[in-house]
C-alpha cells in the first residue's frame, strides 16, 4: 500500500519516501510485511504448492495425524489439510482485500461528502454511520448475510457494509481539521473548484491514517470473515476457507486434534502479518516520530 | 448326604443370586440427562418433537404403553379392551385407584375430557396448539374417532368412522398421555408450561432453555421410581455435551457423535447404549423441479452413492444400508426388493438415457443440526456431493437453521433435501403413508397407485393381507425411486458405567421410572 501510495505522489513530496525508510528501520513492520509477502506469495502458486486437490475425498481415510504423506494429517472428509490451508489463503485475502477496498471507496466517499459540505448532509451521513457503529459489528454482518442468504460473497458484502463507518469517520476528522489551513484559503481564493480541493489538496493529505486503518481493517476483515463462516454464514462446504474448516473440526477435537489446530494457526498467521504492518505503518507514518 | 450338601449349596447360590438381585436396585439419586435442546412443550398433543416427548413421557402415561425395548403394546392405563367384531367398537376398561398429580382422580369422564379437547374444535379447550399429532393419525378433525363413550365409571368406549388397523399403536403414543382435567381447565393456553399427568414424575421445575426438573412422583400407580429426581439439560454442542460426560457433570447424553464412540468404548467409566433401530435417513429428490421429475435420473442417483462407505466413515459402523424407505425391525418390509447397489457405471449410462450426459447444476440441502438418522448432514452431504460430481453432476450446498429448514422443506421448496425419520409405533403406515403418500410427501411425489393402496392397508383388519399390501407399497416406491434411502442407524447413548437399567426404545423416547444409580 506505501509503496503504491509513494509513487502516485512522488512528485510533490518526499515525506513518503521518508515514511517507507522509516518503515523499513522499524522490524514490526517489515516482519508485518514478510508474513504478507508470504501470505501472497502462497495464494498465487497454491496450484504448485499444494501436495493435493484441495477437494479431493477419501472418506475411509479420515483423521490420519500428520506423517510424510500428509504433512499436516487429513481432516473430517480425508481430504489434505495442508493444501486445504494453501487454497484457503487465497479465499482469506481475497475477501480481506476486496472487502476492505469496499469499504474504503465507500467510506471515504461518505466521509468527504460529510466532512467537506457539512451541515445538514453531514448530520445526516454521521448520524447513519453512528447507527451502523452501535450494533456490534459481528452481529450486524450475521443478519446482513442473514437477509442475503450464506454464502462467501454475501460475506465480503457484509463484512465490507461494517467496516464502511470507521473509514467514513476518519476521513472526516481529518478533512474537518485540514479544510480550515491556509492553503485550502489560498486554492478557494485563486478559483478552485471543488473536486480539485477535494482530490488534489484534502486527500492526499488526510492519507496516513486511512492507510494504517486500511491495513489493520484487513486483518479485522480476515478475521470476520473466518467467525462468519465459522458460524456456516460464509463460505459453504466444500470450501477450504479457514473458519469453515475450523467449524468442521470441532466434532473431532478430542479424537483429532491436528484438523483444528492447523487452520487456527493460520488464521492467527494471516491476522497476525497485517496487523504487525499496520502497526509498523503507523509509527512510519506519524509526524511526531518524524525525527526520531 | 453329599445330595443334600450339595442342593443345599445350590440353594443357597440361587439364594444369594435372587437376594443381591433384589438388593442390587438401589432407591434415591439424581439423574442429569444431556442433550440436544430444550423441550419446546409439556403437552404432549400440542407438540411433535422428541426432546419433549422425552421429559412428557415421565409426566404422563397413555391408556396402553409399548413393552419396554419394544413397539409391542400393553396395559397401562387401561387393563384390558376389547374391539367389536366389524372393528369400530372398542372398548376399554381402566384401572382403578389412579390419581393425577394434582390429587384429580383418573377415571372414564377424564378420558371422555382429554378425547375431546383432542378431537372437537369448537371444544372450549381446544386451544394453545395445532393438535398436529391428532389429525396425523387419526386424519383431522373430529377424525376417524366419532364418538367418544362413558360407559362406567372405568370403562370407556370409542366409536370409530372407519376400520383403523394401528388403532391401538396408535393410542401407545407419546402425544396421547392423559393430562389431568382439572390443570387444563385451569391453566388453559398455559398449560405447556404445567403439566399434570399420572406418570412417574412430577414436573418440578422448568428452567426454558436450560433445564428441566422432575420429581419422582410418591403416589405413582405403578413401583415408585427408583430415582428422585432427573434433570434434562439442554447442552446444544454435540462435543461439549461428551467433555460434560466425561467430567461427570452429567450422567448420560444422547447424540453421541460417531467420532466418540471409540472413547466411550475404551473409557470403563463409560457405557454404549445402542438404540433399537427403527429409523431413516433419507436423500429425497423433488419432483417439481427439473430434471428430478425424470425417474431414469432419480434412479441414477440411487445408483452413484456408496452407502456402506458413508456408515463406515460417518456412523462408526452403526447403521445399515437402506434399501426401502422403512427398517426392517418393522413387520411388512419387503426384503425381497433389489437394492441399487453402488454402480457409477450404471448412474453415467441412466444419465446419457435421460439425456443429461452433460450432467446439471442443482441446490443439495442439509440438514443442519445432528440427528440420530444423520449424525453430521454437512459431512455426509459433501461425500454425497463427490459421489455425484463422480458421475458429472454439479450439487451446491445449501442449508438454513433447523424450523426454516423444516418449514421450507414441507412448502416443497428445497430440490433435493436430506432428511430422515424415526418411528412412532412400530407401524408400516407410521413410515410408508407419513412420509411418502401423496398428501404427505414433502418433495411432490405423487403416485394414485400408492395411495389406493396405502389408505387400503389402514382399512384392513387382517395382517397377512395388511403384510402384502405394504410389500406391494414399497416395490411401487423401489421403481418410482422418489428417495435415495440412506441408512437406517442404530443411535448411540453414552452412560456412565453407574447408570443401570436404561432400555432404550426403537420410538426414540422411553420411561425412566425403572433407571437407578449404583452408588
Amino acid at each position: 500500500m506505501a509503496e503504491k501510495n509513494n509513487k502516485v505522489l512522488k512528485k510533490n513530496s518526499n515525506p513518503w519516501l521518508e515514511a517507507w525508510r522509516r518503515l523499513l528501520k522499524s522490524k514490526i513492520g517489515v516482519a508485518g510485511m514478510a508474513i504478507i509477502v508470504l501470505l501472497l506469495l502462497v495464494a498465487i502458486f497454491a496450484p504448485m504448492l499444494a501436495p493435493y486437490d484441495p477437494y479431493e475425498q477419501n472418506i475411509l481415510s479420515r483423521y490420519k495425524s500428520p506423517s510424510a504423506q500428509h504433512i499436516l494429517g487429513t481432516d473430517e472428509m480425508g481430504r489434505d489439510i495442508l493444501s486445504r490451508i494453501i487454497y484457503g489463503s487465497r479465499i482469506s485475502l481475497q475477501v480481506g482485500l476486496f472487502a476492505v477496498l469496499m469499504a474504503l471507496v465507500i467510506g471515504v466517499g461518505l466521509g468527504l461528502i460529510a466532512g467537506y459540505y457539512g451541515g445538514k448532509l453531514d448530520m445526516i451521513i454521521m448520524r447513519f454511520m453512528d447507527i451502523m457503529l452501535a450494533f456490534p459489528s459481528i452481529l450486524l454482518a450475521i443478519g446482513i448475510v442473514a437477509i442475503l442468504g450464506p454464502q462467501l460473497k454475501n460475506a465480503m458484502l457484509a463484512i465490507g457494509i461494517i467496516n464502511i463507518p470507521r473509514f467514513a469517520r476518519i476521513i472526516r476528522s481529518s478533512i474537518i481539521s485540514i479544510k480550515e489551513s491556509e492553503y485550502i484559503s489560498a486554492a478557494k481564493a485563486l478559483g478552485a473548484g471543488d473536486a480539485r480541493i477535494i482530490f488534489k489538496h484534502l486527500l492526499p493529505n488526510a492519507m496516513a491514517p486511512l492507510i494504517v486503518q486500511t491495513t489493520l481493517s484487513i486483518a479485522t476483515a480476515i478475521l470476520e470473515a473466518a467467525a462468519l463462516s465459522f458460524l456456516g454464514l460464509g463460505a459453504q462446504p466444500p470450501s477450504p476457507e479457514w473458519g469453515a474448516m475450523l467449524s468442521d473440526a470441532r466434532s473431532s477435537l478430542q479424537k483429532a486434534p491436528w484438523v483444528a489446530t492447523f487452520p487456527g494457526l493460520a488464521i492467527i498467521f494471516g491476522v497476525l502479518g497485517f496487523n504487525l504492518l499496520g502497526d509498523g505503518l503507523r509509527d512510519a507514518l506519524d509526524p511526531k516520530m518524524k525525527n526520531v | 448326604m453329599k445330595k443334600i450338601i450339595l442342593t443345599t449349596f445350590i440353594l443357597l447360590v440361587l439364594m444369594s443370586v435372587v437376594v443381591t438381585g433384589a438388593m442390587a436396585q438401589q432407591q434415591g439419586g439424581t439423574l442429569v440427562f444431556g442433550r440436544g435442546g430444550d423441550s419446546v412443550g409439556l403437552d404432549p398433543i400440542q407438540v411433535t418433537d422428541g426432546e419433549s416427548f422425552k421429559v412428557t413421557q415421565q409426566i404422563y402415561d397413555t391408556l396402553v404403553d409399548y413393552t419396554p425395548g419394544t413397539t409391542e403394546v400393553e396395559p397401562a392405563l387401561a387393563t384390558d379392551w376389547e374391539v367389536s367384531d366389524d372393528g369400530l367398537t372398542w372398548t376399554f376398561h381402566l384401572r382403578e385407584g389412579v390419581q393425577f398429580h394434582d390429587g384429580t382422580p383418573f377415571n372414564a369422564e377424564a378420558v371422555k375430557f382429554n378425547f375431546d379437547r383432542w378431537r372437537l374444535e369448537d371444544n372450549p379447550y381446544h386451544i394453545g396448539g395445532e393438535f398436529t399429532y391428532y389429525s396425523y393419525m387419526f386424519q383431522g378433525f373430529p377424525g376417524i374417532i366419532q364418538e367418544v363413550n362413558v360407559v362406567d365409571d372405568y370403562t370407556i368406549e370409542f366409536v370409530l368412522s372407519e376400520k383403523q388397523a394401528p388403532f391401538l399403536n396408535n393410542l401407545a403414543m407419546v402425544p396421547f398421555g392423559i393430562a389431568s382435567p382439572t390443570a387444563v381447565k385451569k391453566y388453559g393456553e398455559d398449560y405447556f408450561k404445567h403439566p399434570v399427568g399420572t406418570g412417574a414424575y412430577v414436573l418440578d421445575e422448568w428452567r426454558q432453555g436450560d433445564r428441566v426438573i422432575l420429581k419422582a412422583n410418591e403416589n405413582y400407580w405403578r413401583e415408585r421410581a427408583y430415582l428422585d429426581e432427573i434433570v434434562f439439560r439442554s447442552i446444544p454442542d454435540n462435543s461439549a455435551r461428551f467433555m460434560e460426560l466425561q467430567s461427570g457433570t452429567i450422567d448420560m447424553m444422547d447424540g453421541v457423535s460417531p467420532e466418540d464412540v471409540e472413547s466411550v468404548n475404551s473409557n470403563d467409566q463409560l457405557q454404549l447404549s445402542l438404540r433399537p433401530s427403527m429409523n431413516v435417513g433419507y436423500f429425497a429428490m423433488n419432483f417439481n423441479f427439473e430434471p428430478f421429475d425424470n425417474v431414469k435420473v432419480r434412479k441414477a442417483f440411487n445408483y452413484a452413492i456408496d452407502k456402506q462407505a458413508i456408515i463406515d466413515a460417518f456412523y462408526a459402523g452403526l447403521a445399515e444400508p437402506a434399501k426401502n424407505p422403512m427398517p426392517p425391525s418393522i413387520w411388512g418390509y419387503n426384503d425381497d426388493i433389489e437394492a441399487y447397489d453402488y454402480n457409477p457405471e450404471k448412474a453415467k449410462e441412466l444419465l446419457t438415457e435421460a439425456g443429461y450426459e452433460d450432467g446439471f447444476e442443482f441446490d443439495l440441502w442439509y440438514l443442519p443440526v445432528p440427528r440420530p438418522y444423520i449424525p453430521q448432514g454437512k459431512f455426509i452431504a459433501q461425500a454425497i456431493q463427490s459421489y455425484l460430481s463422480d458421475i458429472g453432476v454439479t450439487a451446491n450446498l445449501v442449508t438454513y437453521d433447523w424450523s426454516t429448514y423444516l418449514d421450507k422443506t414441507e412448502h416443497q421448496e428445497a430440490p433435493t433435501y436430506m432428511l430422515g425419520w424415526t418411528g412412532d409405533n412400530g407401524d408400516p403406515d407410521n413410515f410408508l403413508y407419513v412420509l411418502l403418500d401423496k398428501t404427505n410427501s414433502n418433495n411432490a411425489y405423487v403416485s394414485e397407485e400408492l395411495h389406493d393402496i396405502l389408505v387400503e392397508a389402514q382399512k384392513t383388519m387382517d395382517h397377512e393381507k395388511r403384510v402384502e399390501l405394504y410389500n406391494q407399497a414399497q416395490e411401487i416406491i423401489h421403481e418410482d425411486a422418489p428417495w435415495v434411502p440412506l441408512v437406517h442407524s442404530t443411535p448411540p447413548i453414552a452412560l456412565k458405567s453407574n447408570v443401570k437399567n436404561y432400555i432404550p426404545n426403537p420410538t426414540g423416547t422411553e420411561k425412566l421410572h425403572r433407571v437407578w444409580l449404583e452408588n
